[in-house]
């Protein structure tokens, strides 16, 4: 093509054109720091490591339950422990897909492995939403079965099916807005910080069908 | 040791910075976002140095990392299109032979790049570098036959884009 040609032509002219960087100012360049992708996604993973680490420690048992309900405490125990093992997994997942991220790699190795990273705050998120969910459930039954300050709430409600039906609904209800309002979080964050990214990695894949 | 691999890299760095002004020049408009972008790849090329092993070349292995970020890790800050006007990082050497028509179908051309996606500018790019098929193939991840089909629709798109 001519006018490609006549381009490179004028690129190769003006290869020599750029106003000169000099060592002291690329010495204060390499102490600045990076705006990219990867380092955002990696800030944010840990500090949702930190959040639910720290969501995980309230307490869901105390002496009470522990006493005069031995079994549920133990299970709640096996919980945590399962709990921290599965969030250390995802602890070596991240690190892992840091490491992998060197940009020395393809341009589509690249980006499989920042979508990959992706994924993994993608299962770590819902995997605790998950857990959030369940310890909410149990939370609360347990609450309702063991508290005896509810002995009473309990006894009417027991014998009123139109109140059983409207508060079960009600917690159902600040559950799933609870798990909404946290999933429309994420799909923005990463939605904006990924947007260029995956739409450059769909064009990528186009050409290689 | 780690103040001699700063060294060695500042120097190496200054004396290859063309490759990352080039890119910057293709990829942005304005002076700002040149710099932006500029010392974006310049951390990227710092934090990716101590991998480096020397089985290539340094300008071979910026070339790499300046377009992964560029493609890849970069966040604009600014999305600015189409209207372009030239670099004022940029002095032009202006030749005896002043052609003001090919001068003008320069500037059109550099408008319809422009207009082009990170990957299609990728590809310019690497051609304008008369980098061959293999090596455009292994940057970007695809293979030669499609990084070669991938050109000549470029090549399709430019001369739409310069002759609707």
């Amino acid at each position: 093509m001519d006018e490609l040609d006549l381009l490179k032509k004028d690129w190769k002219r003006n290869e020599n054109s750029f106003n000169q960087v000099s060592d002291k100012e690329i010495y204060s360049m390499i102490h600045k720091k990076s705006s990219s992708i990867v380092k955002w996604i990696l800030i944010i993973s840990i500090l949702e490591v930190l959040l639910w680490t720290a969501l995980g420690m309230l307490p869901l048992s105390d002496e009470y339950v522990e006493q005069n309900y031995p079994l549920f405490a133990q299970v709640s125990n096996l919980f945590t422990y399962f709990n921290y093992t599965v969030i250390l997994f995802f602890i070596y997942l991240f690190y892992r897909n840091y490491v992998a991220i060197s940009t020395t790699a393809s341009t589509k190795k690249l980006m499989d492995d920042i979508i990959r990273t992706r994924k993994t705050v993608k299962y770590y998120v819902w995997y605790n939403l998950t857990m959030i969910v369940l310890m909410f459930i149990t939370g609360l039954i347990m609450a309702f079965i063991c508290n005896p300050h509810v002995d009473e709430f309990r006894a009417q409600i027991q014998n009123d099916n139109a109140s059983l039906a409207i508060l079960l609904l009600l917690l159902l209800l600040i559950v799933a807005v609870f798990a909404f309002l946290f999933w429309l979080f994420y799909r923005l964050l990463y939605g904006i910080l990924l947007k260029r990214l995956l739409s450059n990695y769909k064009e990528l894949k186009k050409i290689d069908l | 040791m780690s103040e001699n691999l700063e060294q060695d890299f500042v120097r190496r760095l200054r004396e290859n910075q063309n490759i990352i002004h080039k890119i910057c020049r293709l990829y942005t408009s304005g002076e700002d976002a040149h710099k932006d972008l500029f010392q974006e790849i310049t951390i990227q090329l710092w934090k990716a140095y101590p991998k480096f092993r020397g089985d290539s070349k340094f300008s071979t292995w910026a070339y790499r990392v300046a377009l992964n970020t560029a493609i890849t890790l970069y966040r604009k800050s600014t999305r600015s299109v189409a209207t372009t006007e030239y670099d004022s990082s940029r002095h032009f050497i202006r030749q005896e032979d002043y052609n003001y028509e090919e001068e003008e179908q320069i500037k059109l051309m550099y408008e319809a790049v422009y207009q082009l996606n990170d990957i299609e500018k990728a590809l310019v790019f690497m051609y304008l570098e008369d980098k061959d098929y293999a090596e455009i193939s292994e940057t970007l991840g695809i293979s030669e036959v499609n990084a070669r089909v991938k050109m000549n629709r470029i090549k399709t798109k430019l001369k739409k884009i310069l002759n609707p």
